[in-house]
């Protein structure tokens, strides 16, 4: 193999890694669009809440309190994780998006979650103060020898279970009762009414659904992140790029454009250092909005008036 | 005596007395971080209140103008009105740039696209060192007078210049062309108003506001970095905008001074000034959409005027 | 000479045909009306007049003037006005902001003016005049959106009037008006004619359509079907034949 060749391989699978993690958080903001035409700003603050939920449970609940071994703390962790992204689903749905649906406002629930964004992060900022927390995953620490390419056992586990979720996601919509309730839902929230199935309890289920993949997210990009309250701003920007990329509501779309940015990502660190990568991946955004603002695979619309 | 013009002589007043109320050098320039503060809000309220644009990008406006009068004081040895004025220029002609094909796009749409030029302007900001110094920061950077409360002065008197153009503005014919694109731009269309047009005219006019402000910001702390420009500015100013009512001139105003002298007010329980924007973002939203100014109308039983 | 002409429009949605091949002339100082069963494409071809959608294929000429290309606000600069099947209003401001607010071609003031002296040129006057006309004049500082429904179609009325227009176009204006709004529906359609306005009117009220217009064309499944006098269409028998059962039976 030559030199080029295996840095190739060896970015792109650090690209994938990156993208899958992006992709579990994404997903999360597309299927809420499909069912809710809104947008959860504070979804990427699950992704830290659940991060730090699973730093802790590794920390402290899992090894001090429970006396397990590392490797089987940390996939306790995710479970926590996902519980507490769950919860935080559970709870904006209830406080903003219930609320606000009657009035048939698009700018009002994105204000208000920009609201419990700031929150969720100033307050964490208060539990936690500003300095980063050391969060290792004992998978990290195992490295993996093909050739002259390298990679942790965290990544291989880390599209493992992104490809496991969004595998789990993808034949819960296609082949259950309530997934297909659910892109009905998506689709036309009347005519869904009509057919017996409540809108609001479905809408319910997929902001839970969600926000538990971003609180996921969380414990797979713990070890990823610098772990700091504010860590999920920088996740949230680079999500809007790629569900903007992979056109809203389009779940396809979203998982190809989520892997894409992380290998952009993969090769920007390597080729033009890592300070750039912000920059990069937001003038793609703004180029894509210029040339196809329905995203990568999207039919238009036009207007009914 | 009309009631804007008895408004108009005791928000004269109330400014001409402020430094003399609060004397003690911190709580000056609390004053001056209020005046550009009301700016800032005046500036974004043009864009979201009146024509109903989710502009989350303001914080690069206010960083532009903020960047380009002082690298050409500093570097160009401009004088000080001078780059402002050019300051001024580029932040409206990039809020046109941006606004151009942005006016294009729908609701999430348009909050994305100017989250991303945030996103953008604080990274160029940070890696053209070469001009901007990066986050080693641009230090010594003079004000335009040299006392807080000459400072404080200016500032404040801008500010109120600004008010009363914009209030005139809103209350002409434009300000129906600007709230009729808000309110429904398809019947906009039909009575022959260019939505696009009108949409970036307010874009940029927004743009330029905020970019006056940005020019008073660094001889007022005295130095330049890109961490006072975060995307969190933008999630300020909107709060600003949306406790004090969005879409009132007075709103805003009120934001402005309410969200700037609160979280001192709470200084003493800890670090709690952003907890305070993020909370009465969400808050209002849900239980008081009008903000303080439809709150205190529904108080005093007035009728509905815009 | 006609009017408006269009001439072969065609428009298609996702490959359904919601306008196919129709070709009208409407003549000057006339009040023309389309009807038709639901779904016959009535409103979308309004829609292609007023330049909401541009056709597939097709001419469209105002006076000489092609339209094809035009947006929906060049369009009204022209003359053409318009009301919406489903109101559009401005809900948030009030009756006279709505009207005012079609007054927005006819300033002439400088923009200086507007920065310095707020409210001049804002033709409060003639839009306190309009709302007279449809009867809301003492309604003039209420909100909008909080207007009983059949004053909301008047107000839309008054506003799309403010543009001063030659032609105007109306989607379905007695939708969900009672009787003696529709009377006064009725009245304030004859008199906008009698200012020489040319009036579109799409309608579903019979009653209506065939007290005001003087030509009225049929259309069902997206194409022409008949053209004629209210008189001829009523014993049209393709007429009554595509409105069987529906309201016309009535």
């Amino acid at each position: 193999m030559t030199d080029l060749l295996a840095l190739v391989v060896q970015q792109s699978i650090n690209g994938i890694y990156l993208g899958c993690l992006y992709v579990m958080v994404a997903l999360g903001l597309t299927l809420i669009y499909g069912v809710l035409n809104q947008i959860n700003f504070a979804h990427a603050d699950f992704v830290t809440v659940g991060a730090f939920a699973a730093f802790f449970t590794v920390t402290r609940l899992g090894t001090k309190l429970l006396g397990l071994p590392d490797t089987a703390a940390y996939l306790l962790s995710m479970v926590t994780a996902l519980g507490v992204g769950a919860g935080l689903g559970l709870a904006i749905n209830a406080a903003v998006f219930a609320p606000l649906r009657e009035r048939g406002d698009e700018l009002r629930p994105l204000i208000a979650t920009i609201g419990v964004s700031v929150l969720l992060e100033n307050f964490q900022l208060w539990l936690f103060g500003p300095i980063p927390f050391q969060f290792d995953s004992p998978f990290s620490r195992e490295t993996i020898r093909i050739g002259r390419i390298f990679f942790t056992a965290q990544s291989v586990l880390v599209v493992a279970v992104s490809a496991v979720s969004i595998a789990a996601l993808y034949a819960f919509m296609k082949f259950t009762f309530l997934g297909k309730a659910l892109r009905a839902v998506a689709q036309d929230r009347e005519t869904a009414g009509l057919m017996g199935i409540n809108p609001n309890l479905l809408i319910a289920l997929t902001i839970v659904i969600a926000s538990a993949l971003a609180g996921m997210g969380g414990a797979l990009l713990g070890p990823v992140l610098v772990l700091t309250p504010f860590a999920g701003a920088t996740v949230i920007v680079k999500s809007f790029a790629i569900v903007i990329i992979g056109g809203f509501g389009n779940v396809q779309g979203t998982i190809i454009a989520g892997l894409l940015v992380g290998v952009i990502e993969a090769f920007t660190v390597q080729y033009l250092g890592s300070g750039l990568i912000d920059l990069v991946v937001f003038v793609l955004l703004l180029v894509m909005l210029v040339v196809r603002p329905t995203g990568l695979i999207a039919e238009r619309k036009e207007e009914n008036v | 005596m009309s009631a804007r013009t008895v408004g108009f002589v005791i928000a004269v007043l109330v400014v001409g007395a402020l430094p003399w109320l609060l004397q003690a050098p911190y709580w000056r320039g609390i004053l001056v971080l209020c005046a550009m503060n009301v700016l800032l809000a005046i500036s974004l309220n043009l864009v979201l209140g009146y024509t109903g644009q989710l502009n989350l990008g303001q914080s690069a406006f206010f960083a532009i103008g903020a960047y380009v009068s002082t690298i050409l004081v500093k570097t160009y040895a401009w004088n000080f009105w001078a780059a402002s004025l050019a300051a001024v220029a580029a932040a409206g002609l990039l809020g046109l740039a941006l606004a151009a094909f942005a006016v294009r796009l729908r609701g999430h749409y348009l909050a994305i696209a100017s989250l991303g030029f945030a996103v953008i302007t604080y990274q160029v900001l940070v890696n053209w060192e070469k001009v901007t110094e990066g986050v080693r920061g641009i230090y010594g950077v003079l004000p335009p007078v040299g006392s807080m409360v000459g400072l404080f002065y200016l500032v404040a008197g801008i500010a109120l210049a600004v008010y009363v153009l914009i209030d005139n503005l809103v209350r002409s014919p434009v300000g129906d062309t600007l709230r009729a694109i808000r309110e429904d731009e398809v019947s906009a269309a039909s009575l022959g108003i260019n939505g696009a047009l009108w949409k970036a005219f307010a874009f940029g006019l927004g743009a330029a506001i905020a970019g006056l402000a940005g020019c008073f910001y660094p001889g007022f702390v005295g130095t330049l970095v890109p961490d006072a420009f975060n995307i969190i500015e933008s999630f300020t100013m909107m709060a600003m905008v949306i406790v004090g009512g969005m879409g009132t001139m007075i709103g805003p105003v009120i934001g402005a001074i309410v969200l700037t002298f609160l979280p001192e007010l709470l200084r003493d329980f800890g670090e709690f000034r952003l907890m305070v924007y993020g909370l009465a973002l969400t808050l209002v939203v849900l239980f008081m959409p009008g903000g303080i100014v439809q709150a205190w109308r529904t108080l005093a039983g007035r009728q509905w005027h815009t | 000479m006609a009017y408006l002409k269009a001439a072969n429009i065609s428009k298609s949605f996702g490959g359904v045909h919601a306008v196919q091949n129709v070709s009208i002339e409407v003549p000057e100082n006339s009040i023309f009306a389309l009807i038709g069963p639901n779904g016959a494409g009535k409103s979308t071809l309004l829609n292609l007049l007023s330049g909401i959608y541009q056709p597939d294929a097709g001419q469209l000429v105002f006076q000489e003037q092609n339209l094809i290309g035009l947006p929906a606000y060049r369009r009204a600069r022209l003359g053409l006005a318009r009301t919406f099947q489903k109101i559009r209003l401005f809900r948030q401001l009030t009756l006279l902001e709505n009207v005012r607010a079609g007054f927005h071609i006819h300033q002439s003031e400088p923009f200086w003016k507007h920065l310095a002296l707020g409210s001049v040129g804002r033709f409060d006057a003639e839009a306190r005049e309009l709302l007279d006309f449809v009867g809301l004049g003492s309604r003039a500082n209420e909100r909008a959106g909080a207007l009983p429904y059949g004053k909301q179609r008047l107000l839309e009325i008054a506003r799309a009037l403010a543009t001063r227009p030659r032609l105007f176009m109306l989607d379905e204006p007695a939708a969900g008006l009672n009787a003696s709004e529709v009377d006064f529906l009725l009245d304030r359609l004859t008199e906008i004619g009698r200012r020489g306005i040319t009036v579109v009117v799409v309608e579903h009220n019979m009653d209506l359509v065939m007290n005001v217009a003087h030509r009225v064309f049929v259309m069902d499944h997206g194409e022409a079907l008949f053209e004629g006098t209210p008189r001829e269409v009523q014993d049209n028998p393709r007429v009554i034949e595509a409105y069987l059962g529906g309201e016309f039976a009535a």
